[in-house]
Protein backbone atom coordinates (compact mmCIF):
# COMPACT_ATOMS: atom_id res chain seq x y z
CA UNK A 1 0.00 0.00 0.00
CA UNK A 2 0.81 3.65 -0.24
CA UNK A 3 1.33 5.15 3.17
CA UNK A 4 1.46 8.63 4.49
CA UNK A 5 5.11 9.08 3.62
CA UNK A 6 4.38 9.07 -0.10
CA UNK A 7 3.85 12.29 -1.92
CA UNK A 8 7.38 13.41 -2.83
CA UNK A 9 7.49 17.13 -2.55
CA UNK A 10 6.20 17.36 1.02
CA UNK A 11 8.99 15.16 2.36
CA UNK A 12 12.49 16.44 2.83
CA UNK A 13 15.32 13.94 3.25
CA UNK A 14 18.38 15.00 5.20
CA UNK A 15 21.59 13.12 5.85
CA UNK A 16 21.85 11.58 9.32
CA UNK A 17 24.99 12.09 11.42
CA UNK A 18 26.01 8.56 10.35
CA UNK A 19 27.17 8.53 6.72
CA UNK A 20 24.80 6.53 4.49
CA UNK A 21 21.81 6.95 6.83
CA UNK A 22 19.13 9.57 6.20
CA UNK A 23 16.12 11.08 7.93
CA UNK A 24 12.92 11.77 6.05
CA UNK A 25 11.10 14.75 7.48
CA UNK A 26 7.40 14.72 6.73
CA UNK A 27 4.41 14.52 9.01
CA UNK A 28 6.52 12.21 11.13
CA UNK A 29 10.25 11.78 10.92
CA UNK A 30 11.51 8.43 9.71
CA UNK A 31 14.91 6.79 9.49
CA UNK A 32 15.60 5.83 5.85
CA UNK A 33 18.34 4.44 3.61
CA UNK A 34 18.91 5.23 -0.06
CA UNK A 35 17.44 2.33 -2.05
CA UNK A 36 20.21 0.50 -3.92
CA UNK A 37 17.54 -1.08 -6.14
CA UNK A 38 15.06 1.75 -6.86
CA UNK A 39 11.52 0.62 -7.55
CA UNK A 40 11.70 -2.43 -5.28
CA UNK A 41 10.74 -2.96 -1.67
CA UNK A 42 12.31 -5.92 0.17
CA UNK A 43 9.74 -6.65 2.89
CA UNK A 44 6.86 -4.37 2.00
CA UNK A 45 8.48 -1.40 3.70
CA UNK A 46 7.43 2.10 2.63
CA UNK A 47 9.43 3.89 -0.01
CA UNK A 48 9.87 7.62 -0.44
CA UNK A 49 10.80 9.17 -3.73
CA UNK A 50 12.39 12.60 -3.62
CA UNK A 51 12.95 14.83 -6.61
CA UNK A 52 16.23 16.68 -6.79
CA UNK A 53 16.52 20.24 -8.11
CA UNK A 54 17.80 18.92 -11.43
CA UNK A 55 14.73 16.74 -11.84
CA UNK A 56 16.39 13.40 -11.02
CA UNK A 57 14.71 11.20 -8.46
CA UNK A 58 16.18 9.38 -5.49
CA UNK A 59 14.32 6.64 -3.70
CA UNK A 60 14.65 5.91 0.01
CA UNK A 61 13.32 3.00 2.08
CA UNK A 62 11.89 3.48 5.57
CA UNK A 63 13.91 1.65 8.22
CA UNK A 64 11.72 0.57 11.13
CA UNK A 65 13.53 0.55 14.52
CA UNK A 66 10.94 -1.87 15.92
CA UNK A 67 12.03 -4.40 13.31
CA UNK A 68 15.75 -3.71 13.25
CA UNK A 69 18.13 -3.58 16.19
CA UNK A 70 20.66 -1.64 14.18
CA UNK A 71 18.06 1.02 13.39
CA UNK A 72 17.07 1.05 17.07
CA UNK A 73 20.71 1.58 18.07
CA UNK A 74 21.08 4.45 15.60
CA UNK A 75 17.90 6.14 16.83
CA UNK A 76 19.05 5.42 20.39
CA UNK A 77 21.94 7.76 19.68
CA UNK A 78 24.84 5.35 19.34
CA UNK A 79 28.04 7.30 18.74
CA UNK A 80 29.47 5.23 15.88
CA UNK A 81 28.22 2.14 14.06
CA UNK A 82 31.29 1.90 11.79
CA UNK A 83 29.04 0.55 9.05
CA UNK A 84 29.38 3.23 6.38
CA UNK A 85 29.59 3.68 2.60
CA UNK A 86 32.33 1.44 1.16
CA UNK A 87 32.66 -0.72 4.29
CA UNK A 88 32.93 -4.50 4.20
CA UNK A 89 30.64 -6.02 6.79
CA UNK A 90 30.25 -9.55 8.11
CA UNK A 91 26.68 -9.87 9.37
CA UNK A 92 26.03 -12.82 11.71
CA UNK A 93 22.40 -13.80 12.25
CA UNK A 94 21.10 -12.32 9.01
CA UNK A 95 17.63 -13.92 9.32
CA UNK A 96 15.43 -13.10 6.31
CA UNK A 97 17.67 -10.20 5.42
CA UNK A 98 15.45 -7.23 6.26
CA UNK A 99 18.16 -5.36 8.21
CA UNK A 100 20.80 -6.76 5.84
CA UNK A 101 19.00 -5.01 2.97
CA UNK A 102 19.38 -1.66 4.78
CA UNK A 103 23.03 -2.40 5.51
CA UNK A 104 23.37 -3.14 1.79
CA UNK A 105 21.88 0.33 1.03
CA UNK A 106 24.16 1.88 3.61
CA UNK A 107 27.50 0.46 2.43
CA UNK A 108 26.45 1.05 -1.19
CA UNK A 109 27.94 -0.42 -4.37
CA UNK A 110 31.54 0.04 -3.16
CA UNK A 111 30.94 -1.94 0.04
CA UNK A 112 29.71 -5.45 0.64
CA UNK A 113 27.82 -7.49 3.23
CA UNK A 114 28.63 -11.12 3.96
CA UNK A 115 25.33 -12.29 5.44
CA UNK A 116 25.41 -15.50 7.49
CA UNK A 117 22.21 -17.29 8.48
CA UNK A 118 21.82 -20.91 9.56
CA UNK A 119 18.05 -21.33 9.41
CA UNK A 120 17.06 -22.58 5.98
CA UNK A 121 13.60 -21.14 6.28
CA UNK A 122 14.84 -17.54 6.61
CA UNK A 123 17.83 -18.41 4.45
CA UNK A 124 15.56 -18.83 1.46
CA UNK A 125 14.33 -15.22 1.76
CA UNK A 126 17.89 -14.06 2.31
CA UNK A 127 19.16 -15.74 -0.86
CA UNK A 128 16.24 -14.32 -2.86
CA UNK A 129 16.88 -10.81 -1.55
CA UNK A 130 20.56 -11.13 -2.43
CA UNK A 131 19.73 -11.97 -6.05
CA UNK A 132 18.75 -8.35 -6.60
CA UNK A 133 21.40 -6.81 -4.35
CA UNK A 134 24.78 -7.78 -5.68
CA UNK A 135 26.68 -6.34 -2.72
CA UNK A 136 25.08 -8.98 -0.47
CA UNK A 137 26.89 -12.31 -0.29
CA UNK A 138 24.44 -14.82 1.23
CA UNK A 139 25.92 -17.64 3.31
CA UNK A 140 23.63 -20.37 4.63
CA UNK A 141 25.87 -21.86 7.27
CA UNK A 142 26.33 -22.09 11.04
CA UNK A 143 28.11 -19.00 12.42
CA UNK A 144 29.63 -21.30 15.07
CA UNK A 145 31.83 -22.82 12.36
CA UNK A 146 33.44 -20.00 10.39
CA UNK A 147 35.93 -22.50 8.92
CA UNK A 148 33.06 -23.92 6.88
CA UNK A 149 32.60 -20.64 5.01
CA UNK A 150 36.23 -19.48 5.01
CA UNK A 151 36.35 -19.69 1.21
CA UNK A 152 33.51 -17.19 0.85
CA UNK A 153 34.60 -14.33 3.09
CA UNK A 154 37.43 -11.82 2.83
CA UNK A 155 38.85 -9.59 5.55
CA UNK A 156 36.15 -7.21 6.80
CA UNK A 157 36.05 -3.78 8.48
CA UNK A 158 33.09 -4.52 10.76
CA UNK A 159 31.28 -7.52 12.21
CA UNK A 160 27.65 -7.03 13.18
CA UNK A 161 26.35 -9.86 15.34
CA UNK A 162 22.74 -10.60 16.18
CA UNK A 163 22.75 -14.35 16.76
CA UNK A 164 20.85 -14.40 20.10
CA UNK A 165 22.70 -17.46 21.35
CA UNK A 166 24.09 -18.09 24.87
CA UNK A 167 27.60 -18.47 23.39
CA UNK A 168 27.37 -15.40 21.17
CA UNK A 169 30.56 -13.79 22.54
CA UNK A 170 32.49 -16.91 21.52
CA UNK A 171 30.81 -16.95 18.09
CA UNK A 172 31.80 -13.33 17.53
CA UNK A 173 35.38 -14.02 18.69
CA UNK A 174 35.78 -17.03 16.40
CA UNK A 175 34.55 -15.09 13.37
CA UNK A 176 36.73 -12.12 14.24
CA UNK A 177 39.83 -14.33 14.44
CA UNK A 178 39.20 -15.46 10.87
CA UNK A 179 37.81 -12.37 9.20
CA UNK A 180 38.04 -9.11 11.19
CA UNK A 181 40.87 -6.73 10.37
CA UNK A 182 43.27 -5.74 13.10
CA UNK A 183 41.83 -2.46 14.37
CA UNK A 184 38.42 -3.33 12.85
CA UNK A 185 35.17 -2.92 14.75
CA UNK A 186 32.31 -4.98 16.12
CA UNK A 187 28.68 -4.22 16.86
CA UNK A 188 26.85 -6.83 18.91
CA UNK A 189 23.23 -6.92 19.93
CA UNK A 190 22.70 -8.68 23.26
CA UNK A 191 19.30 -10.00 24.26
CA UNK A 192 19.60 -10.60 28.00
CA UNK A 193 17.18 -13.50 28.37
CA UNK A 194 18.77 -15.39 25.47
CA UNK A 195 21.88 -15.67 27.61
CA UNK A 196 20.57 -15.94 31.16
CA UNK A 197 16.96 -15.26 32.07
CA UNK A 198 17.51 -15.80 35.81
CA UNK A 199 19.45 -12.59 36.53
CA UNK A 200 18.93 -8.90 35.81
CA UNK A 201 19.61 -7.75 32.25
CA UNK A 202 22.29 -5.34 33.39
CA UNK A 203 24.21 -8.22 35.02
CA UNK A 204 24.09 -10.19 31.78
CA UNK A 205 25.35 -7.20 29.77
CA UNK A 206 28.27 -6.75 32.16
CA UNK A 207 29.31 -10.38 32.01
CA UNK A 208 29.08 -10.39 28.19
CA UNK A 209 31.28 -7.29 28.02
CA UNK A 210 33.82 -9.09 30.24
CA UNK A 211 33.81 -12.08 27.90
CA UNK A 212 34.46 -9.78 24.94
CA UNK A 213 37.38 -8.11 26.71
CA UNK A 214 39.01 -11.53 27.17
CA UNK A 215 38.86 -12.08 23.39
CA UNK A 216 40.86 -9.03 22.31
CA UNK A 217 37.79 -6.85 21.91
CA UNK A 218 37.79 -3.37 23.36
CA UNK A 219 34.20 -2.29 24.02
CA UNK A 220 33.86 1.47 23.69
CA UNK A 221 30.15 2.05 23.96
CA UNK A 222 27.03 0.39 25.32
CA UNK A 223 23.41 1.48 24.96
CA UNK A 224 20.08 -0.17 25.63
CA UNK A 225 17.60 -0.46 22.80
CA UNK A 226 14.67 1.01 24.75
CA UNK A 227 11.96 1.87 23.80
CA UNK A 228 12.19 -0.36 20.73
CA UNK A 229 13.32 -3.57 22.43
CA UNK A 230 13.13 -4.66 26.05
CA UNK A 231 16.26 -5.92 27.88
CA UNK A 232 18.43 -5.54 24.82
CA UNK A 233 21.81 -3.84 24.71
CA UNK A 234 24.03 -2.91 21.82
CA UNK A 235 27.78 -2.91 22.42
CA UNK A 236 30.25 -1.37 19.98
CA UNK A 237 34.03 -1.45 20.05
CA UNK A 238 37.32 -2.23 18.37
CA UNK A 239 39.27 -5.43 17.76
CA UNK A 240 42.96 -6.00 18.47
CA UNK A 241 43.64 -2.34 19.10
CA UNK A 242 47.40 -1.86 18.60
CA UNK A 243 49.22 -1.24 21.85
CA UNK A 244 50.35 2.33 22.25
CA UNK A 245 54.02 2.96 21.49
CA UNK A 246 56.17 3.50 24.54
CA UNK A 247 56.39 7.15 25.46
CA UNK A 248 53.24 8.22 23.64
CA UNK A 249 50.82 7.12 26.30
CA UNK A 250 49.15 9.89 28.20
CA UNK B 1 64.85 -25.81 10.45
CA UNK B 2 61.88 -27.28 8.63
CA UNK B 3 60.10 -25.37 5.90
CA UNK B 4 56.59 -24.14 6.50
CA UNK B 5 54.04 -23.85 3.72
CA UNK B 6 50.51 -22.47 3.94
CA UNK B 7 47.40 -23.61 2.13
CA UNK B 8 44.85 -20.86 1.53
CA UNK B 9 41.48 -21.80 0.06
CA UNK B 10 39.87 -18.85 -1.76
CA UNK B 11 36.69 -18.54 -3.78
CA UNK B 12 38.69 -18.41 -7.02
CA UNK B 13 41.26 -21.11 -6.32
CA UNK B 14 43.81 -22.72 -4.02
CA UNK B 15 46.90 -20.79 -3.03
CA UNK B 16 50.12 -22.29 -1.69
CA UNK B 17 52.55 -20.04 0.16
CA UNK B 18 56.00 -20.48 1.63
CA UNK B 19 56.93 -18.86 4.93
CA UNK B 20 60.43 -17.36 5.08
CA UNK B 21 62.50 -16.12 7.97
CA UNK B 22 60.94 -18.44 10.50
CA UNK B 23 64.16 -18.15 12.52
CA UNK B 24 63.61 -14.44 12.87
CA UNK B 25 60.00 -14.44 13.92
CA UNK B 26 60.26 -17.83 15.59
CA UNK B 27 56.91 -19.26 16.55
CA UNK B 28 56.07 -15.96 18.18
CA UNK B 29 52.44 -15.14 17.56
CA UNK B 30 52.84 -11.57 18.76
CA UNK B 31 55.63 -10.89 16.25
CA UNK B 32 53.48 -12.28 13.45
CA UNK B 33 50.54 -10.17 14.53
CA UNK B 34 52.50 -6.98 14.20
CA UNK B 35 53.85 -7.86 10.74
CA UNK B 36 50.56 -9.05 9.24
CA UNK B 37 48.90 -5.69 8.56
CA UNK B 38 51.76 -4.23 6.57
CA UNK B 39 52.12 -5.88 3.13
CA UNK B 40 55.75 -4.80 2.61
CA UNK B 41 56.71 -6.60 5.82
CA UNK B 42 54.32 -9.51 5.40
CA UNK B 43 55.36 -10.00 1.77
CA UNK B 44 58.92 -10.68 2.92
CA UNK B 45 57.74 -13.35 5.34
CA UNK B 46 55.12 -15.06 3.17
CA UNK B 47 55.54 -15.64 -0.56
CA UNK B 48 53.30 -17.27 -3.14
CA UNK B 49 54.53 -20.67 -4.35
CA UNK B 50 51.64 -21.68 -6.60
CA UNK B 51 48.03 -20.87 -7.40
CA UNK B 52 45.46 -23.28 -8.78
CA UNK B 53 42.43 -21.43 -10.19
CA UNK B 54 39.13 -23.32 -10.26
CA UNK B 55 38.14 -24.35 -13.78
CA UNK B 56 34.44 -23.54 -13.57
CA UNK B 57 31.61 -22.64 -11.24
CA UNK B 58 30.77 -26.33 -10.87
CA UNK B 59 34.38 -27.12 -9.99
CA UNK B 60 34.43 -24.29 -7.41
CA UNK B 61 31.23 -25.62 -5.82
CA UNK B 62 32.69 -29.14 -5.59
CA UNK B 63 35.82 -27.74 -3.96
CA UNK B 64 34.00 -25.68 -1.33
CA UNK B 65 31.65 -28.55 -0.52
CA UNK B 66 34.67 -30.76 0.15
CA UNK B 67 36.68 -28.10 2.00
CA UNK B 68 33.80 -27.23 4.32
CA UNK B 69 33.44 -30.92 5.20
CA UNK B 70 37.18 -31.31 5.76
CA UNK B 71 37.71 -33.52 2.70
CA UNK B 72 40.51 -33.44 0.13
CA UNK B 73 39.49 -33.53 -3.52
CA UNK B 74 41.60 -35.09 -6.30
CA UNK B 75 42.32 -31.55 -7.58
CA UNK B 76 43.62 -30.42 -4.20
CA UNK B 77 45.71 -33.59 -3.89
CA UNK B 78 47.43 -33.14 -7.25
CA UNK B 79 47.96 -29.41 -6.56
CA UNK B 80 49.73 -30.22 -3.29
CA UNK B 81 51.75 -33.15 -4.64
CA UNK B 82 52.86 -31.15 -7.66
CA UNK B 83 53.97 -28.06 -5.74
CA UNK B 84 55.24 -29.32 -2.38
CA UNK B 85 58.57 -31.17 -1.91
CA UNK B 86 58.22 -34.91 -2.41
CA UNK B 87 57.54 -37.03 0.64
CA UNK B 88 59.93 -40.01 0.51
CA UNK B 89 58.96 -43.27 2.10
CA UNK B 90 60.72 -44.02 5.35
CA UNK B 91 62.12 -40.50 5.64
CA UNK B 92 60.80 -37.75 7.85
CA UNK B 93 59.71 -34.83 5.62
CA UNK B 94 61.63 -31.59 6.15
CA UNK B 95 58.55 -29.42 5.70
CA UNK B 96 55.02 -29.05 6.95
CA UNK B 97 51.81 -27.56 5.61
CA UNK B 98 49.89 -25.06 7.70
CA UNK B 99 46.15 -24.78 7.19
CA UNK B 100 43.01 -23.23 8.62
CA UNK B 101 41.27 -26.37 9.77
CA UNK B 102 42.74 -29.53 11.35
CA UNK B 103 40.17 -31.98 9.96
CA UNK B 104 41.22 -31.32 6.38
CA UNK B 105 44.83 -31.49 7.58
CA UNK B 106 44.47 -34.98 9.02
CA UNK B 107 42.71 -36.13 5.88
CA UNK B 108 45.54 -34.81 3.72
CA UNK B 109 48.13 -36.45 5.97
CA UNK B 110 46.38 -39.83 5.87
CA UNK B 111 46.22 -39.85 2.09
CA UNK B 112 49.55 -38.22 1.14
CA UNK B 113 51.77 -38.36 4.28
CA UNK B 114 52.22 -34.58 3.95
CA UNK B 115 52.58 -33.40 7.56
CA UNK B 116 49.94 -30.75 8.34
CA UNK B 117 49.51 -28.35 11.20
CA UNK B 118 46.81 -25.94 12.25
CA UNK B 119 47.58 -23.79 15.27
CA UNK B 120 47.44 -20.23 16.53
CA UNK B 121 50.65 -19.31 14.72
CA UNK B 122 49.44 -20.67 11.37
CA UNK B 123 46.05 -18.99 11.82
CA UNK B 124 47.78 -15.64 12.36
CA UNK B 125 49.72 -16.06 9.13
CA UNK B 126 46.53 -17.01 7.30
CA UNK B 127 44.88 -13.78 8.53
CA UNK B 128 47.64 -11.96 6.68
CA UNK B 129 47.12 -14.04 3.55
CA UNK B 130 43.39 -13.32 3.66
CA UNK B 131 44.05 -9.62 3.99
CA UNK B 132 46.52 -9.39 1.11
CA UNK B 133 45.40 -12.31 -1.07
CA UNK B 134 44.37 -10.39 -4.20
CA UNK B 135 47.74 -8.64 -4.23
CA UNK B 136 49.62 -11.95 -4.16
CA UNK B 137 47.79 -13.26 -7.22
CA UNK B 138 48.74 -11.14 -10.23
CA UNK B 139 45.86 -12.36 -12.39
CA UNK B 140 43.25 -11.13 -9.93
CA UNK B 141 42.01 -7.61 -10.61
CA UNK B 142 40.44 -5.59 -7.78
CA UNK B 143 36.89 -6.81 -7.34
CA UNK B 144 37.50 -10.20 -8.99
CA UNK B 145 37.66 -11.98 -5.66
CA UNK B 146 34.37 -10.48 -4.47
CA UNK B 147 32.74 -11.54 -7.74
CA UNK B 148 33.98 -15.08 -7.22
CA UNK B 149 32.77 -15.01 -3.60
CA UNK B 150 29.36 -13.77 -4.71
CA UNK B 151 28.88 -16.44 -7.36
CA UNK B 152 30.16 -19.24 -5.16
CA UNK B 153 28.15 -18.10 -2.12
CA UNK B 154 24.96 -18.14 -4.18
CA UNK B 155 25.52 -21.64 -5.52
CA UNK B 156 26.69 -22.96 -2.13
CA UNK B 157 23.75 -21.40 -0.27
CA UNK B 158 21.13 -22.30 -2.88
CA UNK B 159 22.17 -25.92 -2.60
CA UNK B 160 21.91 -25.75 1.21
CA UNK B 161 18.41 -24.33 1.13
CA UNK B 162 17.27 -26.75 -1.55
CA UNK B 163 18.61 -30.00 -0.16
CA UNK B 164 17.69 -29.59 3.47
CA UNK B 165 16.55 -33.02 4.53
CA UNK B 166 15.32 -31.77 7.92
CA UNK B 167 12.89 -29.41 6.31
CA UNK B 168 11.20 -32.28 4.54
CA UNK B 169 11.14 -34.26 7.78
CA UNK B 170 9.51 -31.36 9.57
CA UNK B 171 6.72 -31.29 7.07
CA UNK B 172 6.09 -35.02 7.49
CA UNK B 173 5.80 -34.65 11.25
Amino acid sequence: GRGGMKGGSKVIVEPHRHAGVFIAKGKEDALVTKNLVPGEAVYNEKRISVQNEDGTKVEYRVWNPFRSKLAAAILGGIDNVWIKPGAKVLYLGAASGTTVSHVSDLVGPEGCVYAVEFSHRSGRDLVNMAKKRTNVIPIIEDARHPAKYRMLVGMVDVIFSDVAQPDQARILALNASFFLKTGGHFVISIKANCIDSTVAAEVVFQSEVKKLQLEQFKPAEQITLEPFERDHACVVGAYRVPKKQKGTST
Amino acid sequence: MTLLYLLYESSSGFGLFEVHGLDEIGQNTEAVRSSVSDLSRFGRVVQLTAFHPFGSAVDALNQINAVSEGLMTEELRSFLELNLPKVKEGKKPKFSLGMAEPKLGSHIFEATKIPCQSNEFVLELLRGVRQHFDRFIKDLKPGDLEKAQLGLAHSYSRAKVKFNVNRVDNMVI
